[in-house]
């Protein structure tokens, strides 16, 4: 069976493999680079940046000179789903398109010992070539995400666990689409079309919901938010801030309007905008998720794909057994 | 006669499909050693019925047996002891002719590589071919070849020549038949074509409408037939359903019967009749439930 799956889909396993080594050849090069430039790392940068120049002009250097790879790489949380689809699409289908499951079915070795070496020997080269993918985006951007936190989503949705994720869930959709759509091609657009319209819900709606946010409220100081002697801005750069804004003294939220007409009557009034808020008790209020419950996030929704797909290949190893395909 | 000298037996085997059913209340005992014929126009169910009996598809009711052992269980010896050919042939149209061979020497119990090498090299096709690439009859070759090759008690083919050429039609018969001189294979194929049956098979499933409504040795069938040629006559010719057609001409009656049913009028002559006239006149017939005819398989 080794051989045949190898034989079988070498074409896929090279074609994704070229192309994920040489995308991890040119960010570890350009990685390399950007990382030099953070002589005592990064995250250790990232706390100094305040007080330390040299470091401040290390995070401006990378963004000016690396900015560009960063901006590029947000569209590649599509990669992983290629490489599930891709993989997955035609396990089924194409032997269902030529006619070939009629002959792998009826040699000597029994349809869910095929089955069950296939999917995964698939899943396999999946999570393998996903994983490696990710490994090497995660380490490329450690300089960004010391700066920028991990929660964004040129960050959250291609780091750590998702990607891999991603990479069954659609998997598990081509392969279960390919199994009912007798055909690979329709059977790799489903798996696309299903991850986009699952990610977007998921991102928007359930992500923010995988745990109860916190939120800040201070008054707001004399000299301005950024005047605050002895408190760090709460929340900080690394928390995934969910929604911000201006409360009254008992704790009200303001609408934007009335923000606006606040500072209206500051300009009429004649004085400085910040003491005009801190005289009437105005507090500035920070809905947000802190930044070390990222490996928290990254497991609920990490969970939540993969169970999708094995739901699905539930569903394909069931119509597999009852013969129905 | 134990179990095991069938080569295949089905108990009221059917197959429902979400469109309707594609087979009813199949019965068949059908005797191990040579050439089974399922015979049947086009959607009446013989694929479905092949795909059964190798177990590719599960019945929607009753068992079907082959070799002595339910074929829902599909154990590899249960499936290395049946060959299957599909409609078509299908191929690993990218695979070259020896990784074909690699692929049924690695999916199989038993394989005889040599036998398949020595089979395609009379046939003159070259093993680093691509499958893809070699004509229809070639790769039919190669298909049985392999199938072949697992040495199998129960050999199953769907419509093996419908595609091919009458070369290569031919060509692929006499492989198939030289395969069945040397002995211990039984042969199961379907076909639409009545045509030159005769002359390969020794027993008989003609299969209309999804269910079997003739089943039996040919000689038996042909030496249980008669057609009987008389002037025009319009009586009622249901008579112990002995008549299978009746053809009225201008002057004169032709019917079918079955079973010695001699007419006592005289003026009426009985003749033998032709295999392909026979099964014919069965696939012309209206279906009705339970009209299936079953001729004594040899005991």
């Amino acid at each position: 069976m080794t051989w045949l799956i190898w034989r079988q889909h070498r074409t896929e396993v090279c074609v994704l493999g070229l192309l994920v080594g040489m995308f991890g050849i040119a960010l570890l090069v350009l990685g390399t680079q950007a990382h030099d430039l953070f002589p005592g790392g990064p995250a250790r940068c990232a706390g100094e940046a305040g007080i330390n120049e040299d470091c401040a002009a290390s995070f401006r250097r990378l963004d000016e000179e690396y900015g560009y790879v960063e901006n590029l790489l947000a569209g590649f949380y599509l990669v992983p789903v290629v490489i599930g689809a891709f993989l997955g699409a035609p396990l089924l289908a194409r032997e269902l398109e030529d006619g070939t499951w009629q002959l792998a079915w009826t040699q000597a070795v029994p349809r869910m010992r095929w089955l069950a070496a296939k999917l995964a020997a698939l899943a396999g080269v999946t999570v393998t070539l996903t994983g490696m993918f990710t490994a090497v985006l995660t380490w490329f951007r450690q300089p960004f995400d010391a700066w920028e936190g991990r929660f964004q989503y040129d960050a959250f949705d291609l780091e750590g666990l998702v990607p891999v994720a991603y990479a069954l869930f659609a998997f598990g959709v081509a392969t279960a689409a390919g199994a009912i759509l007798r055909r690979s091609l329709p059977a790799f657009g489903v798996a696309f079309g299903a991850f986009l319209a699952a990610r977007m819900p998921v991102a928007l709606l359930a992500r923010p919901a995988y745990a109860t946010p916190l939120t800040s409220m201070e008054p707001v100081g004399v000299g301005g938010s950024k005047d605050q002697a002895g408190h760090r801005p709460v929340p900080s750069f690394a928390d995934w801030i969910i929604e911000h804004g201006y409360a009254d003294a008992t704790g009200r939220r303001l609408s934007w309007t009335e923000y606006y007409e606040l500072e209206g009557a500051a300009n009429r009034a004649g004085t400085n905008f910040n003491q005009f808020l801190h005289a009437r008790g105005i507090q500035q209020f920070g809905v947000y998720h802190p930044a070390d419950r990222f490996w928290t996030f990254q497991l609920i929704e990490a969970a939540l794909f993969v169970a999708v797909a094995a739901v699905l290949i539930g569903v394909v190893v069931w119509r597999v057994r009852r013969r129905m395909v | 006669m134990t179990a095991t000298e069938f080569a295949l037996r089905t108990d009221g085997v059917g197959k429902r499909y979400r469109k309707g059913w594609a087979l009813r209340d199949c019965t068949l005992a059908l005797p191990a050693g040579g050439v089974i014929a399922l015979v049947g126009p086009n959607g009446a169910g013989k694929t479905t019925l092949l795909r059964l009996v190798v177990g590719l598809l599960a019945p929607s009711t009753g068992t079907v047996e082959v070799l002595g052992h339910d074929v829902t269980a599909s154990t590899p010896q249960t499936l290395s002891r049946v060959g299957f050919l599909a409609q078509d042939h299908p191929l690993y149209k990218r695979f070259t002719v020896a990784e074909m061979l690699r692929f049924g020497r690695a999916c199989n119990l038993r394989f005889d590589q040599g036998l398949a090498e020595r089979r395609l090299a009379k046939l003159g096709i070259p093993l680093d071919r691509r499958a893809g690439t070699l004509s229809g009859g070639q790769q039919a070759q190669v298909a049985l070849a392999l199938a072949l090759a697992k040495r199998p008690d129960l050999l199953v083919l769907d419509e093996p020549v419908a595609s091919l050429d009458p070369l290569a039609r031919h060509e692929f018969l006499q492989v198939l038949m030289g395969a069945v001189a040397e002995g211990g294979v039984t042969v199961l194929f379907s076909s639409h074509v009545v045509h030159e049956l005769e002359r390969v098979c020794d027993h008989l499933v003609v299969l209309n409408h999804g269910r079997v409504t003739l089943t039996g040795d040919i000689d038996t069938l042909l030496a249980e037939h008669r057609l009987l040629v008389g002037p025009r006559t319009a009586t009622d010719l249901d008579r112990a359903g002995a008549v299978v057609e009746a053809v009225h001409s201008d002057r004169h009656t032709t019917l079918l019967v079955r079973d010695g049913a001699i007419p006592a009028a005289p003026g009426w002559q009985a003749q033998p009749v032709a295999l392909e006239d026979l099964v014919l006149a069965y696939l012309r017939r209206p279906s009705e439930p339970s009209a299936a005819v079953t001729s004594g398989a040899p005991a």
